[in-house]
């Protein structure tokens, strides 16, 4: 319990899956903050722009596709292809579980600002198997979502013959964790597999018994079906400093984002993740495997971009961190087929006995942010 | 026992703040329009925000003015706070010319903005204090008094207990005359020391 | 040189019962009075700051009797000078304000809409109880006022609106940027380059503060009175009172109270 730490700058914990901090106590997330305002950008927009170069398109055809849920960071990274770099992109959407109306609404306005859009439905009743194997076996809840997320976009792409596609940020570099791609602009499936999914993949199929042939829009191509096509995959972060206010403020004045009436669940953000009430969960289960929530990130973005000091923010995620997603349970029950017992179970799996104690029936942290 | 305080309502001031301080230190403050009940107060308060002439109307046609002088005549103390001390001079110029209670002969006047002073005087300002008896009593140095005004009165030459502020020169921002008192500032919204000056008048 | 000390101000946003968070005059509802006493109590909190404001800011007008009653129980045991407004449209508007606690009233549509409604409360309230409020943004042209709430757009520049409302019987401008409300990227100072030079009456500014280094630029000006902060989520707790110690440590001209003295009276006669 005392090995427990937290970045001395933001609140990012020790526990943090890959995270690495400096000899001030300084995360890589903030670490990274200092690299980026001595950082020579403008070799990497040039790298930027020889990239699209080489895809652009003047036929027509879609030159480049970008990943989105209707939120800010897709919004923006979709703008900023489309408007301020004069791409063709096809935006994707892989649908998810439990979409919440602001979500579909925020979705809606972006597609009707003005851009090309896919939306793929991933089978839901195929979805919702894999949500929750991973939900049980890896404590991703939307795990079906995740993996569609990484490989349906690319076989989209792979099949229309787009050759580069734009997720938004490295969230391990950005945030906190492996910094494998703090200095590389382009990476692989295989990347993507090891990091974003950690190498859950195997076990939630297998357990889930699903065949082959359902699974289409969950599963990366293989490199036969690669063979020969051209595929880069790029973070935008690489090449522009990643700042999500930013991209808050800009989705809100060219892409119709909207806010929620009040703060979302676990955090006192209006404005991000608002496409689906599983990610409430997601973050919940965070917090019993680590000890930090979704308060604890919003509150790193916030100290990182200058807009608040870290007492301020031990205040703030004292307040709402960690929060049970109590106004989502029902949801979560009938989606799952659980009842409450088995609902709790399966959360005090992944409950960290070195962090948490339960009492009445709660997950109580024993350490206190500092 | 509590002490029991009436605030004249004259439909000028905020007189809510007034009773809430008054509560808080432990008084019994109550609200009146009533000259009788005000000439019987062993403490009143007078309050004041607005306008000097038309604050000394009301209290003439509500017969309050001399409902105060029945109240001092008869031991009372009386504490005007911020129009509610300027009343108490002898005149103000704010509106033309007007006659004030005459409780003490000092005028009032609007700060001189001629050097580009901003006008109102607004914030919490430092006073100095001649002697920290009767109404200055415990006060530290120095003392700080939420200020929102446009006028002032001249410190003229009183030679009882006094506080001065300097903005744009030296004005007279609060006396204690024994029985008749006076702040130009808020005590009620000036935090410990406001409420030390509250305090120390309802103790005399 | 004048002894008058520089003012830290907190703004309260209220909207049928609850207090907001504002974000470009976006509102995100936050928590109700008990939240608010819970997480500010502000019988502490109001050492660390020089004023309150309360602003309604409804975009329905409703009753003004939830509004009222919260200004009141606000009040009490909280010895700073309050100001209230949003949806001020008449003299009584004002006046019940003014019977409920509030020192100043805060005008900003009507200072648009109904001109001689500044005079007739100046006559009856004194100038110096009302605080002009101009909200500006950015636009393609320069910098533009809004008012009602920021859906309506002045037609000329900023500065010859600040002009204007600076001639006119009041006693402060509280000047918001509507780019930065509710950022955290601190006060823009952009916007200060738009008040008259010689403004006669003091002026506040809002909008951008996220932490107390915020506060210390725009609060060594000579040109500035008082900062305001209207970020509910940024300073709950302790941090008001750290900020503002932060702030004198940093050279800003601030009492300091103690609050053994204010506890110490309590009861005391």
């Amino acid at each position: 319990m005392s090995d427990v730490y937290w970045c001395t700058n933001c609140l990012n914990m020790s526990t943090r899956p890959r995270i690495s901090f400096d000899a001030r106590g300084w995360c890589n997330a903030c670490q990274w903050v200092e690299e980026k305002q001595t950082l020579d950008w403008g070799a990497r927009q040039r790298e930027l722009e020889a990239l699209l170069a080489r895809h652009k398109r003047t036929d027509g055809r879609f030159d480049c596709a970008t990943t989105v849920s209707g939120g800010k960071d897709g919004s923006y990274v979709s703008y900023n292809v489309q408007h301020r770099h004069g791409m063709n992109p096809l935006a994707i959407t892989v649908t998810p579980a439990l979409a919440l109306e602001l979500g579909n609404r925020n979705l809606r306005n972006f597609i009707e600002s003005g851009y090309n859009h896919l939306q793929v439905n991933a089978d839901p009743t195929v979805m919702r198997i894999l949500n929750r194997e991973g939900f049980l076996l890896t404590g991703f809840p939307y795990f079906g979502w995740l993996m569609a997320m990484q490989a349906a976009p690319i076989r989209t792409a792979i099949n229309l013959g787009i050759g580069l596609i734009f997720y938004g940020e490295d969230g391990e570099v950005e945030y906190g964790g492996s910094t494998a791609l703090k200095n590389r602009a382009i990476y692989d499936i295989d990347f993507m597999r090891r990091i974003y999914l950690e190498g859950g993949q195997d076990t939630v199929l297998k357990s889930s018994g699903i065949p082959l042939e359902k699974l289409y829009f969950f599963m990366f191509p293989t490199e036969e079906e690669l063979a020969g096509r051209q595929l880069e995959i790029a973070h935008w972060s690489y090449f522009e400093s990643w700042d999500p206010y930013r991209n808050y403020l800009v989705a809100k004045e060219h892409c119709g984002l909207e806010e929620a009436e009040a703060s979302n669940s676990g955090t006192f953000t209006n404005f991000a993740q608002n496409d689906q009430a599983l990610y409430a969960l997601h973050t919940y289960v965070m917090y019993l495997k680590f000890g930090f929530g979704r308060a604890t990130q919003d509150v790193g973005i916030e100290i990182r971009r200058g807009a608040m000091s870290r007492e301020q923010g031990v205040n703030l995620v004292r307040l709402y961190d960690g929060h049970y997603p109590e106004e989502y349970l029902e949801l979560y029950l009938d989606y799952y087929g659980m009842d409450r017992a088995e609902f709790d179970a399966a959360l005090d799996r992944w409950a960290n006995a070195d962090l948490f104690e339960k009492r009445n029936g709660r997950w109580v942290p024993t350490f206190e942010v500092r | 026992m509590t002490v029991p305080v009436v605030i004249v309502d004259y439909g000028m001031g905020n007189l809510f703040s007034v009773a809430s301080a008054l509560r808080y230190l432990g008084a019994d403050p109550s609200i009146s329009s009533d000259p009788e009940v005000v000439a019987r107060a062993p403490h009143t308060i007078l309050p004041g925000v607005g306008s000097f002439r038309l604050a000394m109307e009301r209290l003439r046609a509500g017969a309050l003015d001399d409902a105060m002088r029945s109240a001092i005549a008869a031991g009372g103390r009386l504490l005007g706070i911020c129009l509610g001390m300027q009343l108490l001079g002898a005149s103000s110029t704010e509106d033309g010319a007007s006659d004030g209670l005459g409780f003490v002969p000092n005028v009032v006047s609007r700060f001189d903005d001629s050097d580009g002073l901003k006008v109102p005087h607004v914030g919490f300002n430092e006073v100095a204090v001649t002697e920290r008896t009767g109404l200055f009593a415990d006060l530290p140095e120095p003392a700080h008094f939420y200020f929102v005004h446009s006028y002032r009165m001249e410190e003229g030459s009183l030679s009882f207990p006094r506080a001065t502020c300097d903005y744009g020169g030296r004005f007279l921002a609060a006396f204690d005359a024994g029985q008749v008192g006076g702040t130009q500032f808020h005590p009620e919204k000036s935090q410990s020391d406001g409420l030390t000056v509250l305090r120390n008048f309802l103790r005399a | 040189m004048t002894a008058l000390k520089k003012r830290l101000m907190f703004a309260l946003l209220y909207d049928g019962g609850s207090f907001m968070l504002s974000r470009n005059f976006r509102l995100q509802r936050v928590g109700d009075i008990e939240w608010l006493e819970r997480n500010y109590n502000f019988r502490e909190t109001a050492l660390s700051i020089d004023e309150l404001v309360i602003l309604n800011v409804e975009r329905e007008r409703g009753s003004m009797d939830g509004f009222l009653a919260h200004v009141k129980r606000l009040n009490d045991d909280c010895f700073v000078p309050i100001t209230a407004g949003g949806g001020v449209r008449s003299v009584d508007d004002a006046r019940v304000l003014l019977r409920s606690g509030a020192d100043k009233v805060a005008i900003n549509t009507a200072l648009w809409s109904d001109p001689p409604l500044v005079a007739e409360l100046a006559s009856e309230f004194g100038r110096q109880c009302l605080v002009a409020s101009v909200d500006v943004r950015s636009t393609a042209a320069g910098h533009r006022a809004v008012v009602a709430n920021g859906t309506e757009e002045l037609p000329m520049p900023a500065a010859e609106w600040l002009s204007r409302v600076a001639e006119m019987p009041i006693g402060e401008i509280f000047l918001t940027s509507v780019d930065r409300d509710g950022t955290g990227q601190g006060f823009d100072e952009a916007v200060l380059g738009l008040v008259p030079h010689d403004l006669p009456v003091p002026l506040i500014i809002a909008g951008g503060a996220g932490k107390a280094e915020h506060f210390v630029a725009p609060l060594v000006r000579g040109d500035v009175g008082a900062a305001c902060t209207a970020h509910l989520f940024n300073f709950v707790g302790q941090s008001l009172a750290t900020s503002r110690a932060h702030l004198r440590a940093s050279g800003v001209d601030l009492v300091e109270w103690n609050p053994d003295l204010l506890r110490g009276l309590a009861g005391s006669v």
